[in-house]
Formats: structure tokens, sequence, C-alpha cells
């Protein structure tokens, strides 16, 4: 029993929960106060789409899914929304980069700006989806914008932050 | 390593799932995701202080940085501002305080019998697609939710969740954000101005409460009426009409007293100036003027008590047939710049039990 404590808390998983709630602190503090031409960069975004970079497709979902619950927590929007987008984002990052057999690293820079930002034409779609109507307007692009260009310059350092909170290890002689 | 990927594809399947669930769960009013927002924000809470103190320096040099000019240019402006307004605030404030009195002695509601909690804005929205801040009182401070949440100018918003030492606060300009208002405007036609009255010229009383049943003493007059649901009080008249004195009386047009249209305040997201859109199709744009002021109307079903100031008409848009014109408003509260807020204590019925 107390093995099987030690081993969840050692898992990919449990530090993938305490990282996303450092980010989203981050995004919650520094990230909220610091908008560049009025917009907030979507820091947590940025992250899910280096976890789908750095890993398969449904790394990117899940983790997208969980940090997306977390986001939902503390918004006022429907719990399950922000969910749903930064799966889409996760998953979309990793879909991006299969055709490439060994990637090089502008181009996982690049990938994780177009993921992120495709998030911020999500969101405003799946509100509308759900009937939360009013933000699908041109304002969007702004948003996108300032996410990719964000996401260019914070990548190189998320993405080692995600691969090192992914990362399985191998324990030799376990089943 | 195949085993692996089974269980990253159920957990994948399960969380989307589970997403569509809680969507329609919070979409449907439930209170078990407002539990769950509670837990998380209690475990979210310390770290999010945490990471507020240690990051306050990068975003106070953001803002040095970004605003230092605005500042200067906005602070040189508002002395000049507060110079001009210090003695129309005195007169000011003395029309408001006969105007509660005058409330009060009639029995009506008002603001000033309200009890009220100070608070602080911590925390601007972290999305682009939501218009909120974050305050520093809680449910343990009484706030609840759906409670109006007022700054020195007017209306800024309404509480919509509630954690024990901080809420969320919805913003007016926030899409999903709706408010019954009335417009208060005035004609501006000249009124009448009449001749004195000779004695005998003066309206009688009983001429002027025709459909009532009138018994008249030396000084007080005591009405009663047919009128379901009308019960006048003792109207004091003195036993003998005295005309005027050789001056002119004027009389305001009817068209000349304040007109009251009643629609519904809806935003449009940052930097859109919210829109008013009228109940009665039949209101017409030319009875409404661009600087007319816009107060909440109350009532038992809306969602801040009458007579909140929430700022003035500054376009009214015509529309063609027998829609009603739509009017653009300017706020009085600069939501930009939020610091200090108060929150009314004042449930709505349709919040209440949230």
């Amino acid at each position: 029993m107390f093995d099987r404590i030690i081993a969840a808390a050692a898992s990919r998983w449990f530090r993938l929960v305490l990282v996303s709630l450092l980010v989203l602190s981050l995004q919650t503090t520094l990230f909220s106060e610091v908008r560049p031409f009025g917009y907030a960069i979507q820091i947590l975004a940025i992250f899910v789409a280096c976890a789908g970079v750095t890993h398969d497709v449904y790394v990117g979902a899940v983790a997208g899914l969980v940090s997306g619950f977390m986001y939902d927590a503390i918004l006022a929007t429907p719990l399950g929304i922000s969910a749903l987008v930064l799966g889409v984002v996760g998953a979309a990052a990793a879909v991006m980069l299969q055709p490439f057999r060994d990637p090089t690293w502008w181009l996982r820079l690049l990938v994780v700006g177009v993921a992120a930002a495709l998030g911020e034409v999500v969101t405003p779609l799946l509100k509308a989806v759900v009937g939360l109507d009013g933000w699908l307007e041109w304002r969007i692009l702004g948003a996108l914008c300032v996410t990719f260009v964000a996401a260019m310059m914070f990548a190189a350092p998320m993405i080692s932050l995600a691969r090192w909170t992914l990362r399985e290890k191998v324990i030799y002689g376990s089943r | 390593m195949a085993q692996n990927k089974t269980n990253l594809r159920r957990a994948l399947v399960l969380l989307a799932l589970a997403s569509v669930f809680f969507i329609t769960l919070d979409l449907s009013d439930s209170s078990s995701t407002s539990q769950i927002r509670r837990v998380f924000g209690t475990v979210f809470a310390p770290i999010e202080n945490i990471s507020r103190v240690v990051t306050r320096p990068l975003s106070g040099a953001w803002n040095a940085f970004r605003e230092y000019d605005d500042v200067v240019a906005e602070n040189n402006r508002l002395q000049e501002q507060v110079a001009l307004q210090e003695g129309a605030a005195v007169a000011a404030a003395a029309s408001v305080r006969l105007s509660q009195e005058l409330l009060a002695l009639n029995g009506l509601p008002t603001l000033a019998g309200i009890n009220s909690v100070t608070a602080q804005v911590i925390g601007e929205t972290p999305t682009n697609f939501s218009q909120t801040v974050e305050i520093n009182q809680g449910s343990n401070s009484g706030v609840k939710v759906g409670m109006p949440v007022l700054n020195a100018a007017g209306l800024i918003g309404k509480v919509t969740e509630v954690f024990a030492d901080r809420s969320l606060v919805m913003l007016v300009s926030d899409p999903d954000y709706a408010l019954s208002v009335k417009v208060v405007t005035m004609s501006s036609r000249t009124p009448i101005t009449l001749p004195p009255l000779e004695t005998q010229d003066a309206p009688s009383v009983d001429s002027v409460l025709d459909t009532a049943d009138t018994t008249t003493s030396s000084s007080s007059t005591t009405t009663t009426t047919t009128i379901l649901g009308f019960t006048p009080s003792a109207t004091t008249v003195p036993a003998e009409v005295v005309a005027g004195a050789g001056s002119n009386i004027t009389v305001p047009l009817a068209s000349q007293l304040a007109v009251r249209e009643t629609g519904i305040l809806e935003g449009r997201g940052p930097g859109v100036r919210p829109i008013v859109r009228f109940l009665d199709a039949s209101t017409r744009a030319s009875a409404i003027e661009v600087g007319a002021p816009i107060v909440s109307s109350g009532g038992s079903r809306s969602l801040a008590p009458p007579d909140v100031v929430i700022g003035v008409v500054s376009r009214v848009v015509e529309r063609l047939g027998t829609a009603g014109p739509i009017l653009e408003i300017d706020l009085v509260a600069d939501l930009s710049n939020l610091s200090f807020l108060r929150v009314l204590l004042y449930q709505p019925i349709t919040e209440s039990g949230r």
C-alpha cells in the first residue's frame, strides 16, 4: 500500500499536477498583469503545447485536460471549457510535429506558437457553442498574435520544463 | 508500452467526457461545481499568494515601464478636475441627502439603507475571454453570489464566485452581464408660463379630484376613492385658494417631466461600450438624448437595487421598423483602473441560495 502511494507520488502525472499549479499561479498573477497591447499571455497554453511537442498526442491531450480543469476551477467560465481547449492545444501540438522524423529546434518553437495561438481561437468558438456569445470578434486576432509571439519567446524554457515534468522513469525489476 | 498507450487512451476519453459532463452541470447552475471550485480555491490560494509576492517586482517593473508617462499626464489632469469638482461635490452631496430623506420619508428603498463591504482588487482576469476581477473579500465578510459591486463612481459588476477570503466579480462590460436599467431623460420643450390667477378662476378642490368622493374641512382634505389598489394619503390644502400675488406661475408641460424608459443593459467585451436594448418596442429615439443618465431600475427580480448610477447615453442608434432604438453607454466607472470597490450586501432573489 505504502509502496503504491510512493509510486503514485513519484509518477509523472503527479508531477504534472504540481508543475501545472505553479504555472497556473504565474498565469493568475504575473501574466494577468503583464498584458502586451491589452492581451493576456496564455502561459498555461504554452506549457501544454510544449508537453505535446515533447511527447505524443495522448500525453499532450491528457496534460491539456488536467491543466485545463485547474484553469477552469479559478475562472468564472463553465467548468470543462478550458480543459477541452487545452486538450485540443496539447494534441494539436503533437499532431503538427508528427510528420517530422527529427524536428529542428526552431520547428518545435514554431509549432508551440501555432498550437498555443490555436487555443485563442478555440476558446471563443467553444464558448459560443455552449451559448456564451459575444467573444467572436476581431480582437481574437490580437490575442492570437500576442500568444504566438509570447510562445516563441517562452517556448525554450517551457519545453525543458515540460520534458522534465513528463519524463517517464524506467524502474528495472518492476512489473 | 502497449498497456501504457491503452491506459492513456482510457484516461483521455474519461477526461474528455468529464469535461462535457461538467460543462453541462455548470450551465444548469448546479451547486456541485461551486463546491469543486471552492475546494480547489482553498488549495490554490497559498500557492497563488506566494507567486504574487515573488512576481510583484516583475509586474511592478512592467507597469512602471509601460504606464509612467500616462500616469504623470493623468495625475495632472486629475488635479485640475478635483479642483473643479470640489465645489460641485458639496452641492451634489446636499442634493443626494435631500433625495434620500424624501425617499425614506415615503418609505422607498435607498442605497443608504443597504450595508456594504469595502474590498480591494487583487487580480485581473487571466484570460482574454472573460471580464472579471478578483477582490479580497469573500464569504467570511458576508459576500454572496449575485451581489452588486460599485466603486466611487458607480456600478462596476456583480459577484459571480465566492471563496472564503476572495471573490470573483464579473464586470459590466462582460458579454454575459445583463441588468435591467432605466433611462432618465428630460424634454427640451420650454414650460408654459401662466399669468397670475384671479381668486374666482382658481380650480376648486372638487374639480381637481373629480373622480373621487371628497369631504373638505377647513384645512385638510380626506380623499376616498373607488380606484382599486390606490390608497391616497391625506392632502392638506388651505381653506381658501389664494391666487399668486401678482407673480406668474410656471407650469411644467406633461412632456417636460422626466421620461423613464426601461431596458436591458448588456456588456459587449473589453474596449466596447455596453448597450441598452429596450423592453418596450414603442420607445422613440427622439425622446432620449445623448448625456441622459442610466441608472439601475431595481425591482424584486433585478440584480441591483434601484437608482445605482451606471453611466450616460453616448449614442442613440435608431433602427428601422418596430424595433426600438439601441443606446450606447459611457460607463461612469473606469473599468480599466479599479482599486477599491464596495460590495453591496444585497442579494437579488434570482441569485439567492447560490
